[in-house]
């Protein structure tokens, strides 16, 4: 299935690129999406402490214990630096 | 109510941002103006440019929102924080609490201040005469 994929700042920089699109196995758990976009974006893992990252689901930071369905919105970015 | 909370790409007016929250059972206003440091452990910034995940940030300052309101006694809040390209000494955000009395406009806006940067989706570069560097935040917490 195809999902929605964001970057943001410094994961922008890493992954090369700020929005995409990627396949995941059908109805697959959130923190196995993650483990599938670290495989298929090294640089992610290469650039960031994978435990510093966020995760979210459809606009909803993510737990990992979610199921992802076709067409959601992912994003995976560093803590973030407004203020 | 008149909550607002808003990303502007354009200069941020703080006088016309406090004047919007305030009701008239209030008697104190109290508003945050932070803006753009020079100097950041001694490194010269030139400039900063402020990112955002749009309709997440929105969401969590809706929350955040939602949440002071529970904690403190407070009449309006009104949050606007500035993205893109910002020179030295320019507004990047305002916070704005309306309350019957002082005190609680004091502590709302602090708490609001320290949980925005710990969940509002928006991120800075800072921009030095030689490189950038996306600041990370050190105090963010996963799954909040």
């Amino acid at each position: 299935m195809k999902v929605k994929l964001l970057f943001f700042g410094a994961t922008a920089a890493s992954a090369g690129v700020g929005e995409t699109e990627i396949l995941l196995a059908d109805n697959v758990r959130a923190d196995r999406a993650f483990e599938s976009i670290f495989a298929q974006f090294p640089n992610l893992a290469k650039n960031h402490d994978k435990k510093s990252l966020h995760f979210s689901v459809n606009q909803e930071y993510a737990s990992g214990s979610e199921t992802i369905n076709e067409g959601d919105e992912l994003a995976v970015f560093t803590a973030v630096s407004g203020g | 109510m008149t909550d607002f909370y808003e990303l502007s790409d354009k200069h941020l007016e703080i006088g016309e941002i406090a004047r919007r929250v305030v009701p008239p059972e209030c008697g104190a206003t109290v508003t945050l103006d932070g803006y753009v440091r020079q100097f950041t452990k001694g490194r010269e910034t030139e400039y900063l440019v402020y990112e955002a995940y749009k309709p997440m940030a929105l969401k969590e300052m809706s929350k955040l929102i939602a949440n002071a309101r529970e904690k403190f006694d407070i009449a309006n809040v009104g949050i606007v924080h500035r993205l893109g390209k910002l020179e030295i000494g320019e507004t990047s955000i305002v916070i704005s609490v309306a309350a019957p009395h002082r005190r609680a406009a004091f502590e709302a806006c602090e708490w609001l201040i320290k949980e925005l940067k710990r969940t509002v989706p928006i991120w800075k570069k800072e921009v030095y005469a030689d490189g950038e560097v996306w600041v990370e935040g050190g105090t963010a917490e996963k799954g909040k």
